[in-house]
């Protein structure tokens, strides 16, 4: 009998690898970019999703079976991230993706999603109007711009008792968002806007955009730029002589964003969605151990990664199986306990319920000087 | 008031030009002198600012011995592409070296990517960050040396081709090579030479850069396209073209930034370059005034 049992043992071994070709590990698709001017941000994503598949698989993997992640670089452009997604699909029979960092590539994988019928979660595009599009494959699992500025306005307004702001977005739907977000709220709190300016991507000279802005003499700068172009842009405000305060959003709560910007980064406020200051015990568990694996504090997007990733896997598990109709109606159920507070999602998709907060950096550290949750949009 | 914003944006547009000009410099010396369209001229430019932050901020140099030893390390570079790669597809028309480069370019950017990540890097500076006024003009210390070091290897590249003997022999080499070969002049080592001055123009200026802005990997794609503005502007191969069609492009760029809108501004570059292909296009300068 136990020669039996160390024999069907041994056979199982020899059996599993054989028979384990396809159908071994649970496959997430994930797009990001890798290269162009925010590559930097979409490798921050990737190494979060990591995280989060490592250590769900080290706790056994889900469905028991454990998860592979493929990724592909969309370049944050529609068509590189429609093409990534068809590769995703096709090739790799993907069971959901997670994708695609710049809402205009999201906007365009969105529909590619539908008609393969595979559930899409973001983690990062926060343009308002992708929620409203009635595609029921798609979940944001970040806050928009309207969010925040609803959030922040009135703290920013009477903190920095702003009487003239001035606004600069990078030239996108992202930048463009926050910007008319901003404006709105700020202005009918009475803060008067005197100059609205967008920049392209991976713009290194700021030097005209600033001599108009210190022509309009504003005290306070709204800034929507990731870190790249942003560290640029705050350092060339200072260095421009203007001390007006700055003020805005994008991963600007990270170690990288104020090594590069230096000593401009002094005093600057930034809303975001997740800061590795914050002090929650899940926080500080999740601080640790991205720390330990990549030697750098976690930033908003290390953070939308891991989320974006720990969301849809935990749908597949609570579905029971890959079918989307199965992983679509998890995903509705979501109550996510993440480093940030609790996700849970609208029937439109829009998370809520995490927390956001506002920091502000002193001493080359992000403090965290208020925060609130995340309400529902109505 | 109005003349202090004009007197700005003319500033603007004038330190603009000078980095524009310098980036652009390698690619139109290399064009005029060995008729090689080189589509990894941006990706040496990205190397250079890469190398730079890797020898101010690991090694721990300054920045002048920093920018001495990139010079080194990229002109031997450049030597070693020119002898194992360009030779190869040397006097076979211009098509086959566009490819070669086109891939050299796509391998450098790659293996930056793998090495060092897409993370912005920087480049320690020459001196302190801090704004210094001309009355109500606004520049910093970084950015006047960067000018006055672009001055110096746009004269300094000027007078090697001019005044040396390595000069002649390249003007000799890109005139007629048989003649040149016949005369005694190695003309592969002329060939590697004038490749190696053009990377290493292109790596200084990224490095010169980068210490303004951030080195990155992925950079090299827009410096190629301004470049290529810039040289197609002041006529492809020509050296005061090159100065000219910078400046001029930065100054465009400032004026319509500042009096338009700064969210279109690339458009500026390729508006000039249609009206310049319209009704000039041998360039600004053409090559012929040049050779002569």
């Amino acid at each position: 009998m136990k020669r039996l049992v160390l024999g069907s043992l041994l056979l199982a071994g020899v059996a599993a690898p054989l028979s384990a070709q396809a159908q071994d590990t649970i496959k997430i698709g994930m797009v990001e970019p890798l290269t162009g001017s925010v590559a930097y941000n979409g490798k921050s994503v990737v190494e979060g999703a990591k995280l989060a598949v490592e250590e769900m698989n080290a706790a056994g993997g889900i469905l028991g079976k454990k998860i592979e992640l493929v990724i592909e670089d969309g370049q944050c452009t529609p068509a590189n991230s429609v093409n990534a997604v068809e590769k995703l699909v096709q090739k790799d029979k993907v069971a959901a993706l997670v994708g695609a960092f710049c809402s205009s590539a999201t906007a365009a994988i969105m529909p590619v999603a539908q008609k393969y019928k595979i559930p899409l979660v973001t983690g990062v595009s926060s343009q308002a109007s992708l929620t409203e599009q009635g595609n029921p494959y798609f979940f944001r699992a970040a806050e928009t711009d309207a969010l925040m500025a609803k959030a922040f306005a009135k703290i920013l307004a009477n903190d920095l008792k702003l009487t003239k702001v001035a606004y600069i977005g990078v030239n996108d739907d992202w930048g463009r968002g926050g910007v008319e977000e901003f404006s709105r709220d700020l202005s009918a709190l009475g803060a008067k806007s005197v100059l609205t300016e967008y920049f392209d991507h991976g713009t290194t000279d700021f030097f005209t955009l600033l001599t108009k802005l210190r022509a309009a003499k504003p005290d306070g700068v709204f800034v929507a730029a990731e870190t790249q172009d942003g560290s640029i842009l705050v350092k060339q405000i200072r260095e421009m002589g203007l001390d007006a305060k700055v003020f805005g959003v994008g991963s600007w709560a990270t170690a990288d964003f104020i090594n590069l910007t230096g000593s401009a980064a002094e005093g600057i406020h930034a809303a975001v969605p997740y800061a590795s200051s914050m002090d929650a015990p899940r926080n500080q568990t999740f601080v640790k151990s991205y720390e330990a694996k990549y030697r750098i504090k976690p930033g908003k997007y290390g953070a939308a990664g891991y989320n974006a990733l720990n969301i849809t896997a935990q749908a597949i598990a609570r579905a029971g199986n890959t079918d989307a109709e199965a992983i679509r109606a998890a995903l509705y159920k979501t109550q996510y306990e993440a480093p940030n507070g609790v996700y849970r999602f609208t029937e439109k998709g829009q998370a809520y319920g995490f927390d956001a907060v506002l920091v502000r950096i002193e001493g080359g550290q992000p403090k965290v000087i208020a925060s609130t949750p995340v309400d529902a949009p109505h | 008031m109005d003349l202090d914003l004009f007197l700005q944006f003319l500033t603007n547009g004038v330190v603009m030009g000078v980095f524009y000009a310098l980036s652009a410099l390698g690619l139109t010396l290399i064009f005029g002198l060995m008729r090689v369209v080189n589509f990894a001229h941006g990706e040496f430019y990205m190397l250079g600012g890469v190398t730079g932050w890797f020898v101010t901020s690991y090694l721990g140099l300054d920045f002048f011995s920093g920018l001495a030893l990139v010079a080194v390390a990229m002109a031997a570079f450049g030597w070693l592409v020119d002898r194992f790669l360009i030779e190869r597809v040397r006097g076979q028309g211009e098509e086959p070296g566009i490819l070669l480069t086109i891939g050299l370019s796509i391998f450098l950017v790659n293996a930056t990517l793998l090495v060092v990540g897409p993370a912005p890097m920087k480049v320690a500076g020459a001196v302190a960050e801090g704004p210094l006024f001309f009355g109500p003009i606004a520049v910093t210390k970084l950015r006047l040396i960067a000018v006055g070091v672009g001055i110096a290897l746009i004269a300094g590249a000027h007078l090697i081709i001019r005044k040396t003997r390595l000069g002649a022999a390249m003007r000799a080499t890109f005139q007629d090579p048989m003649a040149a070969s016949l005369a005694g002049i190695r003309t592969g080592n002329v060939y590697a030479a004038t490749f190696a001055l053009g990377c290493t123009l292109a790596a200084l200026s990224g490095m010169l850069l980068g210490s303004i802005y951030s080195a990155q990997a992925s950079v090299g794609g827009l410096i190629s396209l301004k470049s290529f503005v810039v040289v197609i502007l002041g006529g492809m191969g020509s050296f005061a073209g090159a100065i000219a069609g910078g400046l001029l492009l930065g100054i465009a760029e400032a004026f319509w930034g500042g009096y338009v809108a700064t969210g279109m501004v690339d458009v500026v570059g390729f508006v000039l370059v249609i009206l310049i292909l319209l009704f000039r296009p041998q360039g600004l300068f053409s090559i012929r005034a040049e050779r002569a």
